[in-house]
């Protein structure tokens, strides 16, 4: 204000240049988003490059410990474990994100409608109770009884199944999302400046894309990052039943219960895939940690 | 300074205005009451000049003012602005009316959304109400910049980085942006310390000559209203008890809750300390229970017995004031009815 004779406009600085600078100056947003990149090449390129077929059974190499050959050694079938876990990502890795996603979008929109439109709060807040309140095992049992064989037909045995996991795994987990949304829209609501973007004439739907949904994206990448991880350990939950993928299709999930059985004998197999579980929910977490940071002004440049 | 005389066109006429909002209780959550916020409120605002609203805490103003640009669904009574009746309308049929009166809002923090920059907050109403583009839309957001006194440097800052007076100046900006016609100040510098409170009023009063703008200035600081309303309106409780041309308010308080509020005024010079001072005793009655009768008498030094029984009519006194009182029932101007008070 002091400084009058400059009249020149600041730089006009780029949103997302300033998104991208405070998320590079987050350390562990870095390290983990390194590595969940790295994990994502390994597991999309790693199956070509990798000689051995996850499938491939050499039952003279069976249980074996890791060696040059297998370095994660290999099953009680003598399948390769290291093809295993690669090929067992892509899957695991898909489910989460595009579970997280569905679970995401819905639990946002709903939680938003609830809290803005008063009308509508006690309809769908009831509703996320029921959900909340229903057996989601049982369910998840009917609902894949019912439609596995209809999707199966339609996009094939391993498209179709990934559909109705990642939809049941989806519907079954946006309800957290949805209350920590609605409180927060409750509380965004009385702002005055929602106030003042109504005296300007600014109509619902624009007001919640402009004010509300950027104001409740803490809470959004937070359950993001938990979703994920659940999502991926709920596939392998519906995998150990056996009514997710078939069971020569390797995932996370399936190669840890697999490995349950054969843990007294040999520990590094349920070691590999819980590793790469517990390593990606974690680079995601940090991830989402640094982008909540990166997306808030207020935190930003700090 | 402006002038009260006959000639001045009305841009808002308030007709009956009551705002209550609804009081919900037990299981079933029954209708068991209203909060009455504004309670029967009737007055007119001229072109071109500042109508002060004061009162104290939990009075209504803030929700007078509110409910004159209808940001809520008023209970009853009739809103005209600029000859047209907006009491009734509805929200999409507001839309297009709203660029003629905006709001400057009082906490100045909380009234800007801290994820947008300067530039997407004062361009806010331009992206709503106008069809221009972005560089026309940054010139103007420049220009209104110019305006309040920012610099154009600060458009790509977010409100965070901003002190309290800078944040008050993108809020009027903001209102600015659509060249309205009239303007509710709702507390601007309730917030501010007291030498940004000076620059903002200032400002205020630059810019009602510049652009013709017409405030209803809401404030509970009674010296500020002297300094910047040209009429002042006094409200208790829900209603307006006094309404009058500044000078004769604070020279010559009608009401007895007026001359209360006026005597607590600090004033600067010990000699002329003032002997009289007025202090109510009790406390504000609850807006959902209001008293039988006048809405004062509980706590009025000079109540009567009638004012337990019969609310008093808001009426036109002397020329030009307004007051509701027992006390001036033998007053009349011209043998004006109670219905067309404030005209």
């Amino acid at each position: 204000m002091t400084d009058t004779s400059e009249i020149t406009e600041e730089k006009a600085r780029s949103q997302w240049a300033d998104v991208w600078s405070q998320f590079r100056s987050h350390r562990g947003a870095m390290i983990g988003a390194s590595f969940f990149i790295f994990i994502c090449l390994l597991v999309i390129f790693g199956p070509m490059l990798w000689p051995i077929e996850p499938n491939f059974i050499d039952i003279r190499a069976k249980n074996q410990g890791p060696s040059l050959a297998h370095p994660f050694g290999t099953d009680q079938l003598g399948r390769d474990t290291f093809a295993q876990v690669l090929a067992g990502g892509r899957v695991s890795l898909l489910v989460g994100v595009t579970a997280m996603g569905l679970a995401l979008f819905l639990g946002t929109f709903i939680g938003v409608l609830a809290g803005y439109f008063k009308r509508l709060d006690s309809p769908l807040m009831r509703l996320t109770d029921l959900f909340l309140a229903l057996p989601i095992l049982p369910l998840l049992l009917v609902i894949i009884m019912l439609f596995r064989d209809t999707l199966r037909a339609a996009f094939g045995p391993e498209t179709g199944i990934f559909l109705l996991v990642v939809f049941v795994i989806g519907i079954t987990s946006w309800m957290h999302t949805a209350r920590i949304v609605r409180g927060d829209v409750l509380s965004l609501k009385e702002q005055e400046f929602v106030l003042a973007a109504r005296s300007i004439g600014t109509p619902s739907h624009r007001m919640i894309l402009r004010h509300i949904l950027p104001n409740v994206m803490s809470p959004i990448m937070v359950s993001a990052t938990l979703g994920i991880a659940t999502a991926i350990i709920t596939e392998s939950a519906i995998s150990f039943l056996g009514l997710g993928f078939p069971s020569d299709f390797p995932t996370w999930g399936r190669l840890l219960s697999d490995s349950t059985n054969f843990m007294t004998l040999n520990p590094e197999r349920v070691i590999w895939p819980g590793l790469a579980i517990s390593l990606t929910v974690l680079s995601v977490n940090y991830i989402g940690d640094g982008l909540r940071d990166a997306l808030d002004p207020r935190i930003r440049g700090r | 300074m402006f002038d009260v005389s006959q000639g001045a066109k009305t841009l808002i006429e308030v007709r009956g205005l009551k705002m209550y909002f609804p009081i919900y209780a037990g299981v079933f959550r029954r209708h068991v009451g209203d909060v009455k916020a504004v309670d029967d409120v009737s007055f007119d605002i001229y072109e071109g000049e500042t109508l002060g609203l004061v009162g104290e805490s939990g009075c209504g103003k803030s929700t007078c003012g509110r409910a004159i640009l209808r940001l809520y669904d008023i209970t009853a009574g009739s809103i005209t602005i600029n000859g047209r009746e907006i009491g009734k309308e509805s929200q999409a049929g507001l839309r297009k009316l709203r660029p003629t009166m905006q709001m400057v809002f009082q906490d100045p923090q909380a009234s800007l959304n801290p994820r947008m920059t300067l530039e997407g907050i004062i361009g806010e109403p331009l992206l709503e109400h106008t069809d221009m583009d972005r560089t026309q839309r940054r010139a103007r957001v420049h220009e209104l910049m110019d305006a309040v006194g920012l610099n154009r440097r600060f458009s790509n800052r977010y409100p965070h980085e901003f002190s309290g007076g800078q944040r008050q100046r993108i809020g009027i900006a903001r209102a600015l942006a659509l060249n309205p016609k009239f303007i509710v100040c709702d507390e601007p510098i309730a917030a501010l310390d007291v030498s940004i409170q000076a620059q903002v009023v200032n400002l205020l009063e630059d810019l009602q000559k510049q652009f013709g703008l017409t405030y209803l200035f809401i404030s509970h600081d009674l010296s500020m209203v002297r300094h910047i309303a040209d009429r002042v309106a006094v409200m208790y409780l829900g209603k307006v008890v006094e309404l009058s041309a500044r000078e004769s308010l604070y020279n010559e308080p009608l009401h007895p809750y007026t001359k209360a509020l006026l005597s607590a005024v600090p004033e600067p010079d010990p000699d002329l300390e003032a002997a009289e001072r007025v202090i109510l005793q009790g406390d504000v009655p609850s807006p959902a229970n209001p008293p039988a009768g006048c809405n004062f008498c509980t706590r009025c030094p000079a109540v009567m017995e009638i004012c337990h029984r019969e609310d008093p009519a808001f009426r036109e006194v002397l020329p030009g004031r307004f007051v509701a009182c027992h006390h001036y029932n033998d007053m009349n101007v011209s043998n004006e009815t109670a219905d067309e008070t404030g005209s």
